[in-house]
């Protein structure tokens, strides 16, 4: 069992590679929780494949990854906020539209280098084995400025997500605070590219957060959960991918769907199995039923602000 | 008599795109007065009550409160949504919802001190639900939901009330509840414009009664605008009967008659 767990650890490329998916796990983990509560899954998937021609370019012409898919990022999310402000479309036509001609765009641009296949694949499914120290360097520094930027603009996040309507009577400004989500979320997909790939970047946003929702009825605990799931299956994923010699990007997110199906079946409260349990326990225990008994006034919790 | 309006409409209209939600409303809510604003489904209360809160741009016309021009939403004027525009499995406690009207206060980086949930609290007492301040909000019937909005707008503490539908969908205590807190707004100065579409609450618990269908059509104490006429050239006829014990033939012929 060391062996195991020590084995991997051993060398160099899966330290860079167990260093990757942590950051990523947290960083998905945490703005996903935004992306599954404001069931925007369908606009993070959009994004990841609609910023690939702006990665592939960059690749082609020698630049900074990163600078390019941002630049994309950039202008699809306004070309989405274009598009959806003709009132004949809804946003997620709009979203599919930009999403396919993006993606298209990318496969067109990739498939005219030689070196086409090899090429396509490493971006559609990441290539955690070849993170180099600088990329290490970038995805933390990208990652503290998404997770700060989350952290001071909070309580606006939360209630542009909650209530939009109430948002804009108190003066925020939706259009901003959309764009500065999409762009926080572009960049932590951006830098999850190289670790899960393209296609299976989806699941780091969407899934650690769903399994979160699961366990928690409080969005500070939400996220922190969150990011914690999505690092923990990373880990995970990497020895399982590991030892038994599958894709990494694949083994992560198979563990991260398997954590969630455990909560789902067997959550507190709320999973398949264990309400069925507690409805049974329910006439035995009639006092943890929060409106059948009368709290006391000590009772108040009061959330730490 | 020539006291300022807290708040009024000049010519105000509302349009989105090509279609007209509003047209030429001029209206005076003045300080202590309660107001309900009543109208059939789209007939554009909603829209004028974002319009006063500042939310819409006028696309002609203007609103002016305490006689200064309206271009953005401002925090003397307090605005409580319907409450079906809000997703109530959102992981947040009652509270959490209770503070969000904090917002414009609070330093960035510090968060709620002590003092801020003090005040929360305090308004939650007032309407009754303190003791559900741990609560996550999935778990409030309908007429709790619309008490916490209410506690959330008492927090704000502004000299305006603006409430999108309050009665709709709550219970028979929150109803009451709803009454008495007008009054009190009411007496400390606060005026109050709320909109609803049943016509017995507007002329129990208003001190007027705005008639609206994508116009002004009558504006006046309860019995004076609720009239068999005014209420046809509003609902269309349909909702006569409501108020009218004793069906008048004359009414009937006349609402057959205009179809």
């Amino acid at each position: 069992m060391t062996d195991w767990l020590l084995d991997p650890l051993a060398r160099p490329f899966m330290q860079h590679a167990f260093v990757a998916i942590v950051l990523v796990g947290a960083i998905c983990g945490a703005i996903g929780t935004f992306v599954t509560l404001r069931g925007l899954a369908f606009m993070g998937d959009a994004l990841a494949h609609a910023i690939f021609p702006g990665v592939v370019i960059a690749y082609v012409l020698g630049g900074n990854f990163l600078v390019g898919a941002l630049i994309a990022a950039v202008l699809v999310s306004l070309g989405i906020g274009a598009i959806s402000q003709n009132g004949r479309l809804t946003n997620d036509t709009a979203i599919g539209v930009l999403f396919a001609g993006g993606f298209a765009l990318g496969i067109a641009l990739i498939s005219a280098q030689r070196t086409y296949t090899k090429d396509l694949a490493s971006f559609l499914l990441g290539s955690i084995l070849g993170v180099s120290r600088q990329d290490l360097l970038l995805t933390g520094a990208v990652g503290l400025v998404v997770l700060v930027t989350m952290a001071v603009f909070r309580r606006e996040l939360t209630l542009v997500a909650f209530d939009r309507t109430f948002a804009q009577a108190s003066g925020l400004n939706l259009w901003a605070f959309d764009q500065l989500f999409l762009l926080l979320l572009s960049l932590a997909i951006v830098v999850s590219l190289q670790t899960v790939g393209n296609v299976l970047v989806l699941a780091m946003l969407v899934t650690p957060a769903a399994t979160a929702r699961l366990l928690t009825d409080r969005l500070r605990v939400m996220t922190a959960l969150s990011a914690l799931i999505g690092a923990g299956s990373g880990v995970i994923g990497l020895y399982v991918s590991y030892h038994a010699g599958i894709a990494s990007g694949a083994s992560v997110v198979l563990v991260a769907t398997g954590v969630f199906g455990l909560a789902f079946l067997f959550a507190p409260r709320t999973g398949a199995v264990t309400s069925r349990l507690a409805r049974r326990l329910h006439f035995a225990h009639p006092e943890r039923d929060v409106f059948a008994a009368e709290p006391t006034p000590g009772d108040r919790s009061l959330p730490a602000g | 008599m020539t006291t300022a309006a807290r708040l009024e409409t000049e010519d105000l209209g509302v349009h989105f795109g090509a279609r007209s939600a509003l047209e030429a409303v001029s209206i005076r809510l003045d300080p202590a007065e309660t107001v309900g604003l009543v109208g059939p489904n789209g007939a554009g209360k909603s829209t004028l009550l974002k319009a006063l809160a500042g939310m819409l741009p006028p696309s002609h016309g203007v609103v002016r409160l305490d006689g200064v021009l309206v271009r953005r939403p401002n925090p003397a004027v307090v605005y409580v949504p319907q409450r079906t525009g809000v997703d109530w499995s959102f992981p947040v406690s009652v509270l959490d919802v209770v503070l969000m009207g904090q917002l414009r206060r609070r330093t960035r980086f510090l968060g709620f001190g002590a003092a801020d949930r003090e005040a929360a609290v305090a308004a939650l007492e007032r309407v009754g639900m303190d003791r559900f301040a741990g609560v996550q909000i999935g778990q409030l019937s309908g007429g709790q939901q619309q008490r916490v909005f209410l506690a959330r707008a008492l927090l704000q503490d502004g000299a305006v009330f603006l409430l999108d539908e309050p009665f709709a969908g709550v219970d028979i205590p929150t109803q009451e509840l709803l009454i008495d807190l007008f009054d009190r707004l009411g007496k400390a100065g606060k005026t109050i414009v709320y909109a609803t579409h049943d016509l017995a609450h507007a002329s129990r618990s208003s001190d007027r009664v705005l008639l609206v269908n994508r116009r002004l059509i009558a504006s006046g104490p309860p019995a004076a605008v609720m009239t068999a006429g005014n209420l046809r050239a509003a609902f269309g006829g349909q909702a006569i009967v409501l108020v009218e014990p004793a069906p008048a033939p004359a009414v009937g012929q006349g609402a057959g008659a205009e179809r």
